[in-house]
């Protein structure tokens, strides 16, 4: 017997084929999305969070970087304290506050960050140079910002600090020159924001004296120095939160829990409906052949061959649909991705689609082993046809 | 927000100390930042602007539950509510405020009445209560997007599944359809009763699919509110979805009858007995 007998029947029926596997593509397609979803936004984060190599993050204590508007001070000292140790090769303080600038003839507000250019994970050179360690003057600026007020290299900008709008007065007033575009690597798309050397921030921010920053960036030699550097600190300075990349990749889980609930249950009903569609299929082609096939088992075809034939029908049902949904699904994702990734106050560089292979892999082998599972109930009903019953009730 | 409090935003700055007779302030704590710093009313706590400048001494005066807010859902904050002298000294910020809210005399129009306010002060900003909910609830527009695009992807997968069944449940009908065209039922009558057949189906299958709907949708909100310690509705079974999901579903299934039956009805008997 051919073992091509089962695909043979799924061309017999063009029309009912060609609807199941569309209904697989669309199914399956959802739980490629939806496999995708679970872990890319954890995995997009913990991207991000590694993106400079730094594995550490020193917050005020209790609370998650740039959360909210508590600072650590005197920030020198720590910092000092934090590049002693021995497995610590980077530590760099930034500070981000409210600032303005003048604009024509308005205050354009802007997001400030203080930065040591010598231990520095938040930003991306593009254009320009970097701030040299004493340039008190110099200004890195985001795209955003600079093409809100027309900026490139060599420009020169007035920023001002501390304004009070219901009076009218500044705090402090700098002309500032711009030495470099940058991407700052934790803005969302809308962000516009400039940076400068800590200190230079710090006095936009506050009158003399006030040594704070928002936070800490701090690189371990090694990866796997990470947790013992962190323990480290920890007993050094309980005045101070101390959080590894997996830390914050366990907070910030927390923090998405809807998606990863969502993407498990849209995921289990696209498996459901996989099942359903296949199985609902394969009874009824086979109760149409059940006469068909007490004749091959009357000429001495093998109940196994029969299972086998009906099962292969299910797998291909389903290697067809999954092949198409996986592309269909790839195009979803990033349709969707699109939708969630306008969340206001968003990484711009944050995804909640990652394709990954062990994603594709798991999403490909749920979905064959449950598609072909799905034709056990069909292929037991061929298997236990009585044969002299089953012909004499197909006789003419 | 209330006219003399002002919300301030904690993240567990706030740490229990032994009682104090003097100097305290009272406060008003959120049910679940009682719970997690076990507070009761009458227990006296530090409160401060950062962590390290918990210098302010108060004593809880009382343990509220915040309105149902969806905008602080996800960002698990924790609140207390002080009266607004002493949250502005606390704040060393006196007589100063981040908003306040104005009710209008009735029919005032909420637009035109910020535009005279913007125009005639200076140092602040005017919207009506409409501009900064939209502003606030971008999150959840973002939300909506992505549950309509999911609805639309689950409503495709829907429609070629109920595509599908009703064509082989016409399919199904073969043999009594070339009976029937035997004894000399007339094509249009095995039409009608085969669309009639396929309309019971989807009416069922559709009724049976909102019982479920609505039971899944009392699964999500009592999950979703046990999880967030929150009253919000999560999911809500209007109808409005209840008419789409069924009108959607009767449509469909009518539609793929029609197609099936048509087909069957085309084919000559013998072919349908199997002898052709």
């Amino acid at each position: 017997m051919s073992p091509l007998w089962g695909l043979r029947n799924l061309a017999r029926h063009p029309l009912r084929t060609v609807l199941a596997v569309l209904g697989i593509t669309v199914a399956s397609a959802l739980l490629l999305d939806m496999v995708l979803l679970a872990g890319g936004l954890e995995r997009s984060f913990e991207r991000l969070v590694l993106s400079r190599g730094y594995q550490i993050r020193v917050t005020p204590k209790g609370t998650l970087p740039f959360d909210t508007e508590a600072t650590i001070g005197p920030v020198t000292p720590l910092v000092t304290a934090i590049r002693r140790d021995p497995d610590v090769v980077a530590a760099g303080p930034i500070l981000a506050v409210a600032l303005h600038a003048r604009h024509a003839d308005s205050l354009l507000p802007l997001v400030g960050y203080g930065v040591d250019p010598a231990g520095q994970g938040s930003y991306d050179l593009l254009e320009g140079s970097d701030l040299a360690a004493a340039d008190s003057a110099g200004l890195l600026v985001g795209r955003t910002a600079a093409e809100a007020l027309g900026l490139s290299v060599g420009d020169s900008v007035r920023l001002v600090g501390r304004l009070d709008p219901q009076v009218a007065t500044t705090g402090v007033q700098r002309t500032m020159v711009v030495r470099g575009v940058v991407r700052w690597l934790y803005d969302d798309r809308t962000m516009r924001s400039v940076g400068t050397l800590l200190p230079v921030m710090q006095r936009f921010a506050w009158p003399a004296g006030n040594d704070r920053a928002s936070l800490l960036m701090v690189r371990a030699r090694d990866d796997v120095l990470a947790a013992s550097v962190v323990a480290r600190l920890r007993e050094a300075h309980p005045e101070v939160g101390v959080n590894s990349v997996t830390d914050l990749v366990g907070q910030f889980r927390e923090r998405i829990s809807y998606f990863r609930q969502v993407s498990v249950i849209l995921g289990t009903i696209s498996l459901a409906v996989t099942v359903l569609l296949i199985a609902t299929i394969l009874t009824i082609t086979v109760n149409e052949r059940l006469g068909e096939i007490a004749t091959l088992r009357a000429l001495g075809v093998a109940r196994r061959t029969v299972v086998t034939q009906v099962l292969v029908e299910g797998a291909a049902l389903t290697l067809a649909g999954g092949a198409l949904g996986v592309l269909l699904g790839l195009g979803t994702a990033r349709y969707l991705d699109t939708i969630l990734t306008a969340f206001p106050g968003l990484p711009a560089s944050i995804s909640f689609f990652v394709p990954q292979r062990q994603g594709l892999v798991t999403a490909a082998a749920l979905l064959l082993v449950t598609g072909t599972l799905a034709g056990v109930w069909p292929a037991w009903i061929a298997a236990r046809a009585p044969i002299a019953a089953t012909l004499r009730g197909e006789a003419p | 927000m209330p006219p003399r409090l002002l919300v301030l935003l904690l993240v567990l700055a706030a740490v229990k100390v032994a009682p104090l007779a003097a100097q305290v302030v009272p406060v008003a704590v959120e049910r679940r930042l009682a719970e997690r710093l076990d507070l009761g009313v009458g227990d006296t706590v530090r409160l401060g602007t950062a962590p390290d400048s918990l210098r302010r001494r108060a004593v809880v005066a009382a343990v509220y539950v915040p309105a149902a807010d969806p905008t602080r859902l996800m960002r698990g904050e924790l609140q207390v509510r002080l009266h607004l002298p002493d949250l502005a000294a606390l704040l060393g910020a006196p007589d100063r405020v981040d908003r306040f809210g104005v009710m209008l005399a009735p029919g005032a129009n909420p637009e035109e009445a910020s535009r005279r306010f913007n125009a005639s002060a200076f140092g602040y900003r005017a919207f009506p209560s409409a501009q900064v909910g939209a502003e606030a609830s971008q999150t959840f527009v973002v939300v909506s997007r992505f549950h309509r695009a999911i609805g639309v992807i689950s409503i495709v997968a829907s429609a070629i599944f109920l595509l599908c069944i009703m064509l082989l449940k016409v399919e199904e009908r073969r043999l009594d359809a070339a009976v029937m065209r035997f004894v000399g039922v007339r094509r249009r009558t095995i039409f009608l009763a085969l669309l009639l057949e396929a309309s019971v189906v989807a009416l069922l299958g559709s009724l049976f699919g909102t019982v479920l709907a609505w039971l899944a949708s009392l699964a999500t909100n009592a999950w979703y509110r046990r999880f967030y310690d929150t009253a919000l509705t999560f999911s809500a079974v209007t109808a409005d979805i209840v008419l789409l999901g069924v009108g959607l579903s009767l449509a469909l299934g009518l539609l793929a009858g029609a197609f099936a039956a048509a087909r069957l009805v085309r084919t000559r008997p013998m072919v349908l007995w199997g002898r052709g």
